[in-house]
């Protein structure tokens, strides 16, 4: 078992009439090295749930676990726990606080009490894994970025602290498309190069579906759906009846099947649907 | 913490008290206020306590509320209680302890001011706890109006109100999510000497007072574009009507009042 919960739910202000349980009996896991995906409507628990996967929250019951930890327990243990598991929050370049680039990505290796040069070395490779050169960009003042450097600054700020897991919370927010394709191409090379972990909560599912190796389906608190993405996004009217919207590839494929063409219906990314629709082409020029 | 002042006080509910016009439920409470402080005797101070009591019973709203309002004033129950057993002479003596003794007057009247005192804070949670803050707010704006003859720019001013009751939950939750995040980030808002501790807050006060002023920017931006100009009259979404009902209950009110100044209570 590497990162997951089990039976885990999480009831905020209990005992008020303002009670509401954002999270139900939810148990999954995760592998070292998987990229898997969160998906729901808005209100469906999906935040509450990677707070917990953080420490942030306690659970009501249950219990969430990583690498063997139990991550409900108090103590030196969490902070231990927490510095493997970086969390990416939705619109992460909101907390920025500092006056040079170099000290918002400090901030994190600095709290975990390292020493200056160390701090400096990490500062310097997570600048440089997302793409960005650390000489030109580390006196700058973190508001002068544009939109999307801005994001990868915030990126970075948490890959110095070097995390086993990386949790992202609508990472793609306000970025426009060629701002989401770096985002992703570095995600993937992080995932394949490094062996991170990565969960994503994200509704712009056509980018980074093809990325994912597990997908989890929340709705109302409750996980109701969990597996291949070849599995969930191959039922496509389950998910459109939860008002979700299931990556474009896999609706094209769904409407020529419709119009009577011979496509297979577990196709859910650019490179296998083009694939798929050159195969169809050369089965009618025969 | 954060629950106490999300939503101000408010009870949700459907009671008679929860329907009441706003404007009834705080000039009702003022008269009564009044009434308080002019009683004398026991019998009428306890009957008020049992007409508290009853409309609190009336509300469904659980009592632990009432009692958690209460709190705050146990330190000046206790101040008075000593006041007035240790230091209010006349009657029989209760008690003797050296050269202080306790008199039955005193022990009368710190009782009496102890009741008063409960069923005062009483009435005023029963307005609080049944009531929005944003109706509270707009019951108070129009009992401000007459002094904008004297230049007070009352509509503002309860516009001011009511926007900063509407954002403080806003402003909490994103505190709450600001200090998450960077937790997450290995902060420690915990530990650690008080300057310390002050100075761990420079992470969350900067990116608050950011959103916040870019908050108060796009609404200010939005509210021009809804035709908001500081002076204009404005005019309500929801107008709130004096019902039949909200007239008797003034009605009872004013009677009760009536009723303990005649007989002299």
């Amino acid at each position: 078992m590497f990162i997951g919960t089990d039976r885990l739910t999480h009831t905020y202000m209990p005992g008020t009439p303002y009670a509401k349980k954002a999270l139900d009996n939810v148990s999954f896991e995760i592998k070292q090295g998987g990229f898997a995906l969160v998906i729901g409507r808005s209100g469906s628990g999906k935040s509450t749930l990677i707070q917990h996967l953080n420490g942030l929250l306690k659970p009501t019951s249950g219990r969430v676990f990583f690498d063997g930890h139990d991550l409900g327990q108090k103590g030196s243990e969490l902070l231990k726990i927490r510095r493997k598991i970086g969390l990416v929050f939705q619109m992460p370049e909101e907390l920025f606080f500092s006056e040079t680039i170099f000290d918002e990505i400090a901030f994190a290796p600095r709290n975990l009490g390292l020493e200056e040069t160390e701090v400096q070395t990490r500062v310097i490779e997570a600048l440089e894994e997302v793409g960005m050169e650390a000489e030109q960009f580390i006196d700058r003042h973190p508001f002068q970025l544009s939109a999307g450097q801005k994001r990868m600054v915030a990126l970075a700020a948490v890959l110095s602290l070097r995390p086993e897991v990386l949790i992202l919370d609508e990472p793609t927010a306000g970025l426009d498309h060629s701002g989401q394709k770096i985002l992703f191409k570095l995600l993937a090379s992080l995932n394949k190069k490094k062996n991170m972990t990565f969960i994503i909560c994200t509704h712009h599912l056509d980018q980074v579906a093809a990325l994912a190796d597990q997908v989890l389906v929340l709705q109302e608190g409750r996980l109701v759906m969990d597996g291949f993405p070849q599995k969930i996004f191959g039922r496509r009217s389950q998910l459109i009846e939860m008002g979700l919207s299931p990556p474009v590839t896999a609706e094209i494929m769904a409407d020529l099947a419709e119009r009577g063409l011979d496509v297979r219906s577990d196709i859910f990314n650019l490179e296998d649907a083009r694939a798929e629709i050159n195969r169809l082409r050369r089965h009618r020029v025969k | 913490m954060s629950r106490s002042i999300t939503l101000g006080q408010y009870y949700p509910g459907k009671s008679l008290i929860h329907r009441l016009n706003p404007r009834a439920k705080i000039l009702s409470l003022v008269m009564v206020l009044i009434l308080l402080f002019s009683l004398h005797t026991y019998e009428a101070l306890l009957a008020q306590l049992a007409v508290a009591l009853l409309l609190i019973w009336n509300t469904r709203v659980p009592f632990r509320y009432f009692l958690r309002g209460l709190r705050p004033i146990l330190y000046i129950a206790l101040f008075a209680i000593i006041i007035y057993f240790f230091f209010t002479s006349g009657g029989v003596v209760l008690l003797r302890i050296g050269f202080i003794t306790v008199e039955s007057h005193g022990v009368q009247q710190g009782i009496f001011i102890i009741l008063r005192l409960i069923t005062l804070v009483l009435f005023s949670l029963l307005l609080t706890l049944t009531t929005t803050p944003l109706a509270l707010t707009h019951g108070i704006g129009y009992f401000l109006k007459p002094l904008r003859y004297v230049g007070l720019p009352t509509e503002e001013i309860a516009m001011i109100m009511a926007i900063a009751l509407r954002f403080i939950p806003t402003l909490m939750e994103e505190s709450q999510r600001l200090m998450r995040a960077q937790v997450s980030r290995g902060a420690d808002f915990e530990t650690g000497s008080i300057f310390r501790r002050a100075k761990s807050l420079v992470p969350l006060i900067v990116p608050l007072f950011v959103s916040a002023f870019r908050r108060a920017d796009d609404l200010a931006l939005a509210m021009e574009a809804r035709g908001y100009r500081v002076g204009a009259v404005r005019t309500r979404m929801y107008e709130d009507t004096i019902m039949p009902l909200d007239w008797t209950v003034l009605l009872v009110v004013i009677a009760m009042v009536a009723v303990a100044w005649i007989l002299g209570l």
